[in-house]
């Protein structure tokens, strides 16, 4: 118990701030994202056990993540994206500078994409190894690599276009 | 104008972090355990009490016809069908060792697990009501020989009344509604196991 224990703050540690991202990218809102992070590590807790080395700790926890992520469609009362846009600019509202702006713009644009190019996205920025990746997501590397590409042309002209607004 | 690696910048700078601490975690999984027994412990006391309060009536009550007796393990029968099952869904979709799968695994659990509770909820609720009202029907025969003829034709208007709405208003809606989720849950899912697919 005690191991386990060290264990999960071990992981909790190294990987919640990344969980973090993923979830807020996928939520775009900073509540939300805290709410699955934490459904997502009970989950880790609950399934220590189970874990069999097959992949990394973090890729099994990414999973985890993006499952949870998933679920969150079909559990949260949904809301439509303008209203998460306004929420992400509420949440950088008490700090606002240049720099805060340009991240709340970021979330936005984040926002803009598909919920898959939003969970690939947000582990590209977090400098997620590819193969990582491709196994939390369920495909292989090469399609990865190819939807890679499209996302981060695809996110970069959304940011641009809406920093031109 | 920024370019990618300029944005990827821009998020690593990034203040965000989570605001849930590690402690919060580990109270909330005592907590989430707690309220996974207590839901269970008290499911398990209704089912215990509705079985020994059934048992107890046949021993004390002493029944003349031996279809009451078989109405009463009819309804047991009912009663622990139906909870094993609630158990067992509830175990299912408690452990979560779907969730370790890739996501479209677990979107084909999910669906696969919304599609056997629709079942459950639809096409076995018929066949519990039939158990059920076979069971009022044995009992009747004992309540025809105490009860007026009246009373008894009273009563049984009011169960077939009783039966009649549950089953064309109460469960049309439940079914309705609960179509209406797993209608709205799969085209939500659908749309993501397609983003996820190789393309």
């Amino acid at each position: 118990m005690r191991d386990q224990r060290q264990l999960f703050q071990q992981l909790f540690e190294k990987n919640s701030k990344k969980v973090y991202h993923l979830c807020y990218g996928y939520t775009g809102d900073s509540d939300s994202a805290n709410d699955l992070m934490q459904e997502t590590f009970i989950k880790v807790w609950q399934n220590l056990d189970t874990f069999r080395n097959e992949s990394q700790f973090s890729t099994w926890i990414y999973r985890i993540a993006v499952n949870t992520c998933l679920s969150y469609l079909r559990t949260a009362k949904r809301r439509t994206t303008d209203e998460l846009n306004d929420n992400i600019i509420e949440n950088y509202a008490e700090e606002p500078s240049e720099k805060q702006e340009q991240i709340a713009l970021l979330y936005k644009s984040i926002s803009q994409l598909d919920e898959n190019e939003r969970i690939i996205i947000t582990m590209v920025l977090d400098e997620i190894p590819y193969p990582e990746i491709a196994e939390v997501a369920g495909i292989s590397e090469g399609n990865l690599r190819v939807k890679i590409h499209r996302i981060k042309h695809k996110l970069t002209e959304i940011y641009n276009s809406n920093e031109r607004l | 104008m920024k370019g990618f690696d300029e944005i990827q910048q821009l998020w690593q700078g990034q203040k965000p972090e989570p605001n849930v601490s590690f402690e919060t975690i580990l109270q909330h999984i005592k907590s989430h355990r707690t309220a996974l027994t207590k839901k269970l412990f008290w499911q398990s006391v209704a089912v215990g009490t509705a079985v020994l309060t059934a048992l107890w009536i046949c021993i004390v009550v002493d029944f003349s016809t031996w279809t009451t007796y078989l109405a009463l393990a009819i309804m047991v029968g009912c009663i622990g069908y139906y909870f094993a099952n609630q158990l067992n869904d509830y175990k299912d979709i408690s452990r979560n060792r779907h969730l370790l799968s890739k996501p479209q695994d677990y979107i084909n659990y999910l669906r696969a697990f919304q599609q056997k509770r629709n079942r459950f909820n639809t096409r076995s609720y018929v066949v519990y009501e039939i158990c059920i009202a076979v069971a009022f029907a044995l009992y009747g025969i004992e309540m025809y020989f105490i009860l007026p003829f009246w009373t008894l034709a009273g009563i049984f208007i009011f169960v077939v009344f009783w039966f009649l709405i549950c089953h064309f208003v109460f469960m049309k809606q439940y079914i309705k509604h609960e179509n209406m989720r797993i209608e709205e849950m799969i085209g939500n899912l659908e749309r993501i196991k397609g983003q996820f697919r190789d393309r």
